[in-house]
């Protein structure tokens, strides 16, 4: 008998009198002991099935058929309080964002030790203080937080994010669950922490007999944790099996555009970007940025972003600046941008410095950039047409030509032009982004200055929006910094890498060359810790050891 | 292609202003509000059709009816010196909608342009206008109004500058904390790289976000203006006999209680029945934006 067995569970969501239906028919099976992945886009349904499970489902959604059963007892049938008494016990949830998962105003000892008296209370078991402390300090023991004692006592803002993200699942852990519910884990956290957390996870669904109900959107992530995949899309399960026969022969169209819309780290697949051979258009000589944090009472402390940095962007290049957060890599971007003064060394452009420039302020014809995220980038409250219109009339163009340019670039990003009347939430994502793209060409720069741009996408979305700053680059002639978090995309977008850490660039060069053949060891850590979906890709990842491996992490710090 | 993620959004999906409808819509109370709102607007639009005695608004007298209680041809009573005190109460609302139009119409603008000018361009400009802010805050608004009006004289129009002289304080308050944040936003930085003026970001990229605080803020603010009003008048600072207004009817009132009641009953609802409409609308539009004031 399966532990968690879901038949034909439909699930819609009312609002205002309009009714969504988001799962259609959506069967799945957990056996005792299996590693299961739910994957699919944004959207697709894959957290309201498992909030579904956990009856965690807001107030306006309604199971209008199926059944859920755990153990083979119907969940839809058993009372709330029932339900209610099995959360924690025999099911718990990882959740996606550790920080916003904790009350800042307790310990982690409080938050910790109130899960663990209620579930006591529950399940009617009696227990000491001391006996309980002496428990969680068991459970963070074993995922890996060393120093039980110390986090304890901790209050939440001072752990790493990698530290709550332990805590989360030594959360989830407490009282030996039989299924562990994973949405999203380490998806907010870098990638070598995430590579942590993941074996981590593993290691203890292994040690602990667990099944595990992993959610997530990353294949690569999949590959690492799981032994059966679902896929979902628009609510319904479109295919499912073991997880060799999904990645290595997906049956429908929807499943293997999800796999080829990965860019591949190693193989047959990876493209390698035209090396430009132009005369440098951006120089960075020996740049350093250092803040100044000013404390009352407290001599001030100086913050040293970036260090000792020196670059040089080709005409028509794509050079990508990869590391990780904190690494220094968007201060760069912004001193480039001249939206932030170098505190020592020389920036210069086509062979003027920058400092030399009116109020140090690069022409805006020369740089423009596109943000991480669309959601913030756009004015909510202006349409398509008036957000593409500032650059136009600022770079003083004729009212008229304007509207035909507005079209024109609408057109260039491979928009409708009826879409110049929308506003931003009335576009999807990718969308959005394609704005965003149009408004930095709109000031017709040469240099755009690409941060993480496809990093709040879906997969399928970034390609396209890659393919699309492709094909401009080569028709307009433009070169790209390209910062980012994610080197499988990287090597296939950039013509030349480098690697910051801490401030510093470690290493640089074509990807090509510094995929095969890295020179410092943090890169060897960075790239070993990109999830792959290939077996091919992960025996060609470099090989690091544990020791090197936690020297660079991120979370280690803290 | 389109198989994936990135499909447009069908036409059904709610856009957030449609959204924003349906939820006052399924308010019952803020709808009340609104009808409250706009019973007081008709009143005091059409005060001469509805008042069943309308030249009790000025300076009648008829001492036969004086001191009548409630009855059938006077249905809220007759004040000292004859007159209906209900058309007297439903003119009132004319007084009290003129010094809600005036006072806001004042302060707002004035509070939202130094708010947003502290919020967006911080540094020196942010430090005095907040300093200045919060200096005006210190001072307790009904000595203020006190004053003004013992020095310039007793009119409505001094009133209304008495209040707005200090109530400005809190739109510029309120403006600033969201302008700031949404100055931090990557579309003004954008804005700003694209060469857009001050001007502009001020105005078409950070107002349209403020837009909603202010308007519900407005909307409750009605509500104290019309107290406050009433207060001052209550205290004789108000508008000069023989206007009717809710405040002084209040205070003439009080000096035939408790035999003759309804003299600062009526009036004393009418405020009520005011001040309760604009906090309910205010409510339901504050629900219907989800902002928070």
């Amino acid at each position: 008998m399966a532990l968690l067995d879901i038949c034909d569970l439909n699930v819609a969501f009312t609002s205002y009198g309009q009714r969504t239906h988001v799962l259609r028919d959506v069967s799945l099976k957990i056996g005792e002991g299996q590693r299961v992945a739910l994957i699919g886009e944004t959207g697709s349904g894959k957290s309201v099935t498992s909030k579904a499970v956990l009856n965690t489902l807001p107030r306006n959604a309604a199971v209008e058929g199926g059944e859920m059963f755990w153990r083979g007892r119907d969940l839809l049938q058993t009372p709330d309080r029932q339900r209610e008494a099995l959360k924690g016990i025999e099911m718990s949830v990882v959740m996606q964002d550790p920080l916003s998962s904790f009350n800042p105003v307790f310990t982690i000892g409080r938050h910790l030790g109130d899960v663990l008296f209620w579930a006591d209370r529950r399940s009617g078991k009696r227990r000491g203080r001391a006996e309980r402390r002496a428990h969680i300090y068991d459970v963070l023991r074993k995922v890996q937080l060393a120093d039980p004692e110390r986090v304890f006592a901790s209050y939440p803002a001072e752990l790493s994010g990698g530290m709550r993200q332990r805590v989360l699942i030594a959360l989830a852990l407490m009282n030996r669950p039989a299924m562990l519910i994973a949405d999203e884990p380490g998806t907010a956290l870098d990638v070598t922490t995430q590579d942590e957390i993941l074996r981590l996870l593993n290691d203890l669904v292994a040690q602990e007999g667990l099944s595990l109900l992993m959610i997530t959107h990353n294949l690569g992530v999949v590959r690492m944790t799981a032994d059966y995949v679902y896929v979902m899309c628009k609510g319904e399960i479109v295919e499912h099996g073991p997880l060799r026969r999904i990645f290595e022969d997906p049956q429908t169209d929807y499943c293997r555009e999800l796999i080829e819309a990965i860019p591949p780290l190693y193989g047959a697949r990876v493209r390698n970007q035209p090396v430009s051979t132009e005369a440098p258009l951006v120089k960075l000589e020996g740049v350093s940025k250092t803040f100044t944090r000013r404390h009352f009472l407290r001599p001030s402390e100086q913050v040293h972003a970036v260090r000792n940095v020196s670059l040089e962007i080709p005409r028509g290049e794509i050079l990508g600046l990869a590391g990780e957060s904190g690494s220094g890599k968007t201060t760069v971007a912004r001193m480039v941008m001249g939206m932030m003064g170098a505190s020592e060394g020389r920036i210069s452009v086509d062979g003027v410095a920058l400092a030399d420039q009116r109020d140090g302020r690069i022409d805006r014809r020369l740089a423009q950039i596109v943000y991480q995220n669309p959601g913030t980038s756009l004015n909510p409250k202006r349409t398509v047409a008036q957000t593409l219109e500032v650059p136009l009339r600022f770079a003083s163009n004729e009212p008229k030509a304007r509207g035909r340019r507005i079209e024109e670039l609408l057109e260039r990003v491979d928009l409708p032009p009826h879409f110049a009347a929308r506003f931003p939430h009335e576009l999807s994502g990718g969308q959005k982004q394609r704005v965003a793209i149009a408004r930095a060409l709109a000031a017709e720069p040469r240099l755009i200055v690409l941060d993480e741009p496809t990093s709040a996408l879906d997969m399928s979305v970034q390609k396209r929006v890659i393919a699309l700053l492709e094909e401009l680059r080569s028709e307009l002639g433009l070169t790209y910094l390209f910062i980012s978090h994610d080197l499988s995309l990287m090597r296939n977008f950039c013509s030349h890498i480098a690697i910051m850490l801490r401030g510093e660039i470690v290493e640089r060069g074509t990807p090509a060359e510094v995929f095969e053949d890295q020179q410092h060891p943090y890169t060897r850590a960075l790239i070993s810790a990109v999830p792959v979906i290939t077996d091919e890709e992960e025996a060609r990842k470099p090989k690091v050891t544990q020791q090197e491996r936690q020297k660079f992490l991120v979370s280690s710090a803290a | 292609m389109a198989s994936l993620g990135e499909t447009a959004i069908s036409p059904e999906i709610l856009t957030a202003r449609r959204m924003a409808w349906l939820r006052f819509r399924s308010n019952p109370v803020a709808l009340l509000g609104a009808f409250m709102v706009l019973s007081v607007v008709f009143c005091a639009l059409f005060a001469p059709f509805i008042a069943p005695y309308p030249e009790d608004a000025g300076n009648m007298i008829d001492f036969a009816t004086r001191h009548s209680a409630p009855s059938a041809e006077h249905w809220a009573g007759t004040d000292k010196v004859g007159r209906d005190i209900l058309s007297r109460v439903i003119f009132g609302f004319q007084v009290s909608l003129l010094l809600v139009v005036g006072v806001l119409g004042l302060a707002v603008p004035v509070g939202a342009a130094l708010g947003l000018a502290a919020g967006y361009f911080g540094g020196w400009t942010e430090f005095l206008i907040t300093g200045f802010t919060n200096v005006m805050l210190a001072i307790p608004p009904l000595v203020m109004a006190l004053a003004v009006g013992s020095v310039l004289s007793q009119t409505l129009v001094n009133a209304m500058f008495a209040i707005a002289l200090l109530w400005w304080t809190w739109h510029a308050r309120l403006v600033y904390r969201v302008a700031k944040s949404v100055a931090a936003e990557d579309f003004v930085e954008a804005a700003r790289l694209a060469g857009a003026s001050h001007m502009h970001i001020l105005l078409r990229e950070i107002l349209p976000n403020c837009v909603a605080v202010i308007s519900v803020k407005t909307t409750l603010d009605a509500a104290f203006v019309i107290l406050f009003g009433a207060t001052l008048s209550f205290l004789g600072l108000g508008v000069r006999p023989p206007t009717p207004d809710l405040g002084s009817m209040v205070a003439d009132g009080r000096q035939f209680l408790p035999e003759m009641w309804w003299g600062v009953l009526f009036p004393a609802l009418g405020i009520f029945y005011a001040t309760l409409a604009f906090n309910l609308l205010g409510d339901g539009l504050r629900d219907m934006f989800d902002v928070e004031v």
